[in-house]
């Protein structure tokens, strides 16, 4: 069993602990993209669009109707964030989660538009119900932000929690498929969900103040 | 009964045991392990949506040239605003420039697009090229990157009503990038935008915006431009109106030779 302890080190996985023993390729190492954005480096404009924008895409595509919607909303969130980048601290989440958060403000935003249009179409037409809305987007932040975190976990620790979560296997079936000691599984699973807690809680949606008028079935 | 252990917790959320009875109990009247078991199964739950999330598609690259775009705008809105000032203005006062960062009405709603046959007309690649260093580097005029040779050049005059002391000139340089050389341009209450046009079917694309009325500018081509077809070099006049395409207010054109 190992015993590299993963529990209290930074939520930015500045310092991931050596678990050493295995020589897999451990997924985006830690790097400066946070800081050098924040100083105005271009590169790290385009860096950052070519690491997160499929993820700030995915929010506006996920929970707005219309696609050129949705393209607006993430040209405009890597727009302020690159404006706004004096007021990002990587201190206190990472680069990710600070773009997603203003996207989903900025998706919030246009579902309120959205919602008074079609008030004012409904009060005209007399129609009975408004169109279905789509999934809450601060669902769909915390699922990116998870998943951000899941892939930058240890690849034994993502493994298993992956076997557990998508194919719904028991840590004994883990141990099993896999030939790994069902102690080490068990490990294995505990790290790798307190870091996906830990994460969701400093870059998740849900934990920090609501928007009044977005309920959001949680 | 004394906590859950967390491990525990974290297998009662992952639904690998079920709650024995004290444990049961205990959950039914601690807060704190309730909180921490609710929030391990929602995490658990988000875990289980993630699958597919890996592999989500690649944004379009035109949204990445709006990006850039609108940045380059909003960057130099700054200048635009004093140059308007000091047009509006009886002649040039004593006032002071206008601070950078001051507030800009115009910039905050503003919103370009490249039209659909300007992102067909640049590769992903050469997009990325253009973005990362679109900003336009404004270089000495009396230092002109004296290294760079010229593969093509073009004389810029007046167009249409535009007065006739504008003038400029553009030079292709080998690094790809186009140096720009403008003067007297007359004011405009937007800003001015250079194109490239090909003179047989009028395409056209920009390729970037210019800050002050007599200057120089450095602006990056996409590497695979075709400067036999995209042979004319047009400044134009544009307002912040949203409207991508050309305003149809030439101030400057030009056709470059080799």
């Amino acid at each position: 069993m190992r015993t590299g302890a993963t529990v209290g080190h930074a939520p930015r996985k500045a310092t991931r602990p050596v678990t050493a023993v295995r020589h897999e390729p451990d997924p985006p190492p830690p790097d400066d993209l946070a800081e050098r954005f924040r100083a105005g480096d271009e590169r790290a404009l385009r860096e950052a669009y070519d690491r997160y924008g499929r993820a700030v895409l995915h929010l506006a595509v996920s929970t707005l109707a219309n696609r050129s919607d949705a393209e607006d909303v993430t040209q405009a969130t890597f727009v302020a964030a690159w404006l706004g980048r004096d007021t990002f601290d990587p201190a206190k989440g990472s680069l990710i989660g600070w773009l997603l958060g203003i996207g989903r403000r900025k998706v919030i935003d246009r579902l309120r538009a959205a919602a008074r249009e079609t008030r004012v179409v409904e009060t005209v037409r007399q129609l009975p119900e408004p169109a279905p809305t789509g999934p809450d987007p601060d669902a769909v932040v915390d699922r990116l932000v998870v998943a951000d975190e899941l892939a930058r976990l240890p690849d034994d620790q993502r493994r298993m929690l992956e076997l557990a979560f998508y194919d719904d296997l028991t840590h004994q079936q883990i141990a099993t498929v896999t030939g790994v000691p069902l102690g080490t599984v068990k490990s294995h699973i505990r790290r790798g969900m307190a870091s996906l807690k830990r994460r969701w809680e400093v870059d998740g949606a849900a934990p920090g103040p609501r928007p009044a008028g977005l309920s959001g079935a949680r | 009964m004394q906590h859950l252990d967390h491990d525990r917790l974290v297998f009662l959320a992952l639904g690998e045991s079920q709650a024995e009875h004290g444990e049961t109990d205990h959950l039914g009247t601690c807060a704190a392990c309730r909180g921490e078991l609710q929030a391990l199964q929602h995490v658990a739950g988000l875990g289980a949506e993630t699958q597919g999330l890996r592999e989500l598609p690649e944004p379009p690259e035109h949204i990445w040239q709006g990006i850039m775009a609108e940045i380059n705008a909003a960057e130099a809105l700054p200048s635009l605003t004093e140059a308007r000032r000091q047009s509006t203005g009886a002649g040039p006062t004593g006032e002071p420039p206008a601070a950078p960062g001051a507030a800009v009405p115009i910039g905050a709603g503003r919103r370009r697009r490249w039209s659909r046959w300007a992102t067909t007309l640049v590769t992903a690649a050469a997009a990325a090229a253009v973005g990362v260093v679109g900003t336009l580097a404004v270089v000495d005029r009396d230092r002109p990157a004296p290294q760079q040779a010229v593969l093509a050049s073009a004389p810029l005059a007046a167009y249409g009503t535009t007065p006739k002391d504008a003038n400029g000139d553009a030079r292709v340089l080998t690094d790809g990038k186009v140096h720009l050389h403008v003067a007297n341009l007359p004011n405009v209450s937007g800003y001015y935008e250079v194109w490239l046009i090909n003179p047989k079917n009028m395409e056209m694309f920009s390729i970037g915006t210019l800050r002050s009325r007599s200057g120089d500018a450095l602006l990056p081509l996409p590497p695979n431009v075709d400067l036999q077809a995209y042979s004319v070099v047009d400044v134009s006049a544009e307002q912040y109106d949203n409207k991508p395409a050309h305003s149809g207010e030439s101030l400057l054109r030009g056709a470059l030779t080799g």
